[in-house]
């Protein structure tokens, strides 16, 4: 399969001379089965480019098909969906999955594609759309991508994916925090707590289950796209935000045994020679602590190959 | 007044190397009076540099900042219609996290509760993790701008009227510095997202209320080609706003809401055609100023 980032930046696009080298959209990934329809992960701003690229192909004269995974609904993993051209073409057929909520997923999209916030409505989109509500660990397929799924700690609850396909693995884990401080859901946690208090036991229990799932999720996976929009310092100022710190993420990668570890969803104020610097600090941890993956780091334009192209 | 851009681009932020000279930010202009007031016109992505540089000192040396970081600042919002592109900032306005300051927002819609309605939707827990304004430290007082009285935000005095945005309206905001001995009162025009669904030539209650502005910024999205096959989406041309800028008898003329897929080469273009447009409309006398991310503009 060919994978190809859109999209790496968190929370809001950041446009501007410090940021165009990695980029500033917010998170979209592209992935491509040999042969097969678009898989596309998240639809922030990145989506937008995406969207056109596809108009060069079938999707231009509406007969193209492409699945968007949903990981959640903040609006830096969906804001791109109403500048998503292909919608705007007759005969094209865009199915979306995302974690079930408690009205119809229609509805969710329905609310930030429509008045009073954008001038069109979802439903005159002229593409065939359909929602899929995903309950947590659910698995389909989609042609002869097998995909699975697994709940990450983040307000509001978000799925990481694994994509399988063409003798190779990809797993998505965006947006989410650590499993170790702070079990985060539902509830709108107003400050930081304190890091060194122990947590309830049920709490932690909670929390190991999920990291498990995370663990399990990224077995062996050729490539593992994690959530690093902190550093292990702004982590903890910050642990309630639902987002992750580099340290974290290769001990998730070292546990699981993937082969490469990209870091994802950057900060937005993270400068391209932030990125850079940080990249540069963690290959080297790495390669003193003999891990065996490699550890890169996305910008909207890279592309890879994993297993069979 | 002091106006600076802080976000020039129409409909989605446009982050990439071909748009770094004009900036790919959402809307949003900053006023500074000469009495040391804020404004704030629209609420695109451009807010959260404005509230970066608001606390990091970079927008005005001295009082300004150091009230925002301490919890003793306010500023007045004025918000032309709710599309994404104008309010997706918010969230991201770190001086609203500062408990002690104050914001109040005039938008559009005749109604502070329908209004209030509109920006709870933004920070839904769907899509936002701040899940309400409730969570906003700072006091964020929602009000609906009266159409046929002028109004006082931070000292300035403001006249806001509904234009055609397509199928539905956008506010422009007519704003007067007033004048002091040995100093005319000064008039600034905002007029962003302004487009009629049919080409019927400018509006005459539009041109009466820009009448001799000093300044009118007005929406220039596209070039004519364009929006030829995009009229539905209520955005003018450059040769709308030159238009509007020659019959209203305006000093100055801003150029603003750059279509998201226009390069600053493009844009460029925009920009030039524009003064000739002016001028090929007997307005050589009127001033062409390109909005471009981060520049400031003097009334």
């Amino acid at each position: 399969m060919k994978v190809r980032f859109w999209g790496v930046r968190g929370s809001i696009p950041v446009p501007g001379r410090a940021t165009c080298r990695y980029g500033g959209n917010t998170s979209c990934v592209e992935v491509r089965p040999k042969g097969g329809a678009p898989i596309i992960i998240d639809a922030g701003t990145g989506l937008r480019r995406l969207g056109k690229a596809l108009m060069e192909e079938a999707f231009g004269d509406g007969r193209g098909a492409a699945s968007i995974l949903i990981s959640h609904t903040h609006w830096d993993h969906v804001q791109g969906l109403p500048f998503f051209s292909p919608l705007y073409r007759a005969g094209n057929q865009i199915q979306i999955f995302a974690r079930e909520r408690d009205t119809h997923l229609e509805a969710v999209f329905s609310q930030q594609h429509g008045a009073p916030y954008f001038p069109v409505p979802l439903s005159a989109m002229q593409a065939d759309m359909a929602f899929h509500a995903l309950t947590e660990g659910a698995r389909f397929e989609l042609g002869r991508a097998k995909i699975t799924s697994t709940r990450l700690n983040h307000p509001w609850i978000a799925l990481a994916y694994r994509i399988e396909v063409d003798g190779a693995a990809l797993v998505y884990c965006a947006d989410t925090a650590p499993f170790t401080d702070l079990l985060l859901g539902t509830e709108f946690v107003v400050q930081a707590p304190s890091l060194d208090a122990p947590l309830p036991p049920d709490t932690a229990a909670e929390l190991a289950r999920m990291r498990a799932g995370v663990i399990a999720l990224a077995a062996g996976a050729d490539l593992l796209i994690y959530d690093t929009q902190f550093t292990l310092a702004e982590y903890r100022l910050r642990p309630h935000w639902g987002h992750s710190h580099p340290d974290d993420a290769i001990a998730i990668a070292r546990a699981a045994g993937a082969k490469r570890l990209c870091l994802y969803h950057h900060a937005p104020m993270r400068s391209d020679d932030d990125n850079d610097a940080i990249l540069a600090t963690y290959q080297g941890v790495v390669a003193q602590t003999g891990d065996r993956f490699e550890v890169i780091s996305a910008y909207e334009g890279l592309e890879l190959s994993l297993g069979d192209e | 007044m002091k106006l600076r851009f802080w976000g020039v681009r129409g409909s989605i932020p446009a982050p990439g190397p071909e748009t770094i000279r004009y900036g790919g930010n959402t809307a949003c202009v900053s006023i500074q009076t000469r009495a040391g007031g804020l404004v704030i016109l629209d609420m695109g992505t451009g807010l959260m540099h404005l509230g970066n540089a608001l606390l990091a000192g970079t927008l005005t040396a001295g009082p300004t900042s150091d009230a925002f970081r301490a919890g003793r600042g306010a500023a007045t919002i004025l918000l032309s219609h709710t599309h994404w592109d104008h309010i997706q900032g918010l969230g991201f306005f770190t001086p609203v996290f500062v408990a002690g300051n104050s914001f109040t927002v005039w938008g559009p819609g005749g109604s502070p509760e329908v209004l209030e309605e509109i920006l709870e939707g933004q920070m839904d827990p769907n899509f936002s993790p701040l899940q309400t304004l409730k969570n906003f430290s700072a006091r964020f007082d929602v009000k609906a701008a009266p159409l046929d009285a002028v109004f006082s935000a931070e000292g300035l005095d403001v006249v806001a009227r509904p234009h055609a945005h397509g199928a539905t309206t956008a506010l422009a905001f007519r704003i007067t510095e007033r004048g002091e001995p040995g100093r005319a009162a000064r008039t600034f025009v905002y007029a962003s997202d302004v487009g009629q669904p049919e080409d019927r030539g400018p509006d005459p209650a539009a041109i009466a209320f820009y009448r001799g502005a000093d300044v009118l910024l007005h929406d220039t999205t596209y070039r004519p080609a364009d929006q030829a096959t995009r009229r539905n989406r209520g955005f003018s041309s450059y040769e709308d706003a030159a238009a509007a800028a020659v019959a209203a008898g305006v000093g100055r003329l801003v150029t603003f809401h750059y279509d998201q897929d226009y390069s600053d080469d493009e844009v460029d273009d925009v920009v030039a055609r524009c003064r000739r447009s002016l001028d090929d409309r007997g307005g050589q006398a009127i001033g062409l100023v390109p909005a471009r991310e981060g520049d400031e503009l003097e009334i």
